[in-house]
């Protein structure tokens, strides 16, 4: 398998794809929606549950590691450097002024990228893309579309096999790989013009077998995998929209009276992601030292 | 009369790029439930007549094509290869380019899914075909995680499950090993017990000798033979001058009495051939 689909048995991975689909559509808009620091970081943690349904917390930390360099990034630099701010919070190495107003506008952003980031994590480790293909196809999209989107996950591991053959073929016709930088951009022609051509002409002869198949066949089409909207995903599309309507009247009436924002809170969720961020940082200067040191494992 | 599973009248093809035709009038047809081998040295344009089958050439690979070729009685040319999949099923030479979907089951499942078969059925056939070639138990893997073999295996089964009427198979085995050629042409000998009409391109001649009713045999575009395959191979002499071969059994007795000035029966299954020289000994 070359997605990061986890085959599990949980209650989210019985939704049908559909649904999950409107549940990212739902979580981007509320993303904008709720544009205050603390809302989010609610909403936020309201995710993690469904995390823990799906039993993929531990992949789902790692993947979403990437992601908080992003916000380490944007919350660190705009906090700083943002020209809205006029309010200093606090001064580090005695010059640098995190000021209020740009750091609720970075950490506006990066916990956005966070809870969307989720969301999308969520969609994409619980759903098969054949089931995501005939979904959509469900849906009116174009059944040449839905193909498009699989065959990417067909088409790459062949393209990387490939790939390897062409490098192992070109050294062997004393073609320098581990030379100088500039050397090895020079080279890249002689290995990306084969593997292109190659790949052209797989995929040409793709063309002729799906034609072969009858793809291009005018009349209705089925598919193996069924997915159907029961009552789980009624629930769950139910809660959203309840959930939705929830949002827009705080954002409406509540949000002159409602004030989470604070000083504070906006401080320890740039320490928050520094801290971890730190430990990323740790535990991969530890792994490359055990690399340099032990090469055992 | 009913008619003939597949007829072919004056073809002639050329691609746009050449000025000599790949085919030249070509003629022949094969009966329901016979199985054809085409054989003929590379370049001879026996991928072309067999893609003139299915409508391949010229829909998809364009060229200039004139004659006729009709399947079960209608003409290819007035349908689509869309439609054509129906009757004709075709395998090309590399299973991995094949390939298309992330589990077996889908992989079979795909093309009739793009014939309209309900998925009640598509079970049924799914699992028959898996059976047919010998895949069983495999439904859930990735088709990239087979062997070579067993990918040509999914691919005929892929094809099979769309249940045509007729078979192509374009070098099926030139990427396999011993193991797994003798696994495709295994599936070939159950097509006919199936009642389908088979065409294979191949080099392996004794394969081709054991498994197929007749023999077309192309060069440079023109069918210089076309006859049951005792017959095709047995005709050492023409064989040899359009630089082809017999089995070696065939070879082999064909050699002896042109050494030894014998006139020993040649034959082209190896129990036969040693009956016959040992009745020749005597």
């Amino acid at each position: 398998m070359n997605s990061l689909y986890m085959p599990k048995d949980s209650l989210i991975h019985s939704l049908d794809p559909r649904t999950k689909m409107l549940f990212v559509v739902f979580v981007v808009a509320s993303s904008f929606i709720l544009n205050d620091p603390a809302l989010q970081l609610v909403f936020l943690v309201a995710l993690f549950p469904l995390v823990v349904l799906a039993k993929v917390v531990k992949p789902y930390l790692i993947s979403i590691q990437f992601l908080l360099l992003f916000a380490v990034l944007i919350m660190t630099v705009h906090g700083i450097y943002n020209p809205i701010g006029v309010t200093p919070v606090f001064e580090i190495f005695g010059g640098l002024t995190f000021k209020y107003e740009s750091m609720v506008y970075a950490s506006v952003m990066s916990f956005r990228i966070l809870v969307i980031g989720t969301a999308a994590v969520l969609f994409v480790m619980t759903t098969h893309p054949s089931d995501m293909a005939s979904a959509l196809v469900k849906w009116k999209v174009p059944h040449s579309f839905a193909f498009i989107l699989l065959s990417t996950f067909q088409i790459i591991p062949i393209i990387a096999r490939e790939a390897k053959i062409v490098m192992e073929a070109q050294q062997a016709r004393c073609l320098d790989v581990k030379g100088s930088l500039i050397q090895r951009v020079k080279n890249l022609v002689p290995m990306f013009a084969p593997l292109f051509i190659i790949t052209f002409m797989k995929v040409h002869q793709l063309s002729y077998v799906l034609e072969c198949r009858a793809f291009s066949r005018k009349g209705e089409k089925t598919s193996l995998r069924e997915t159907k909207i029961g009552s789980l995903d009624y629930t769950f599309l139910l809660g959203m929209l309840g959930f939705l309507a929830f949002e827009i009247y705080l954002k409406l009436f509540m949000m002159g009276s409602l004030q989470l924002t604070t000083d504070a809170l906006l401080t320890y969720s740039l320490f928050g992601t520094w801290i971890v961020f730190g430990f990323m940082i740790i535990k991969f200067v530890v792994k490359q030292f055990q690399g340099k040191i032990g090469g055992a494992n | 009369m009913a008619a003939k599973a597949i007829e072919v009248n004056n073809l002639t093809f050329s691609y746009p790029d050449t000025d000599e035709p790949v085919l030249k009038d070509i003629n022949f047809s094969i009966n329901h439930g016979e199985i054809l081998g085409i054989i003929g040295p590379t370049g001879a344009g026996k991928s072309t007549l067999a893609m003139c089958v299915n409508g391949l050439v010229p829909q998809v690979i364009n060229g200039e094509m004139e004659g006729t070729v009709k399947v079960n009685g209608s003409k290819v040319s007035e349908s689509s290869v869309a439609k054509m999949s129906e009757e004709v099923g075709f395998v090309f030479q590399e299973p991995e380019n094949q390939l298309s979907q992330m589990t077996i089951e889908e992989e079979i499942a795909f093309g009739m899914g793009n014939l309209g078969v309900p998925r009640d059925e598509m079970l049924g056939r799914i699992t028959h075909a898996l059976d047919q070639v010998g895949l069983t138990g495999f439904e859930k893997r990735s088709p990239l995680a087979l062997s070579g073999g067993q990918q040509q295996r999914l691919a005929i089964a892929a094809v099979l499950a769309m249940r045509p009427s007729i078979m192509i198979m374009d070098e099926p085995t030139s990427m396999l090993d011993p193991k797994g050629k003798n696994e495709v042409y295994d599936v070939l000998k159950n097509l006919k017990d199936y009642g389908m009409t088979g065409i294979i391109i191949d080099h392996e001649v004794e394969r081709i000798a054991a498994y197929c009713d007749k023999v077309l045999v192309l060069h440079e575009g023109e069918v210089q033979m076309f006859a049951p395959s005792d017959e095709v191979f047995t005709n050492i002499r023409q064989l040899h001058e359009l630089t082809l071969n017999a089995p070696q059994v065939t070879e082999f007795l064909a050699s002896y009495n042109q050494t030894f000035g014998k006139d020993v029966k040649l034959s082209t299954t190896l129990e036969e051939s040693v009956n016959n020289f040992e009745s020749a000994c005597k």
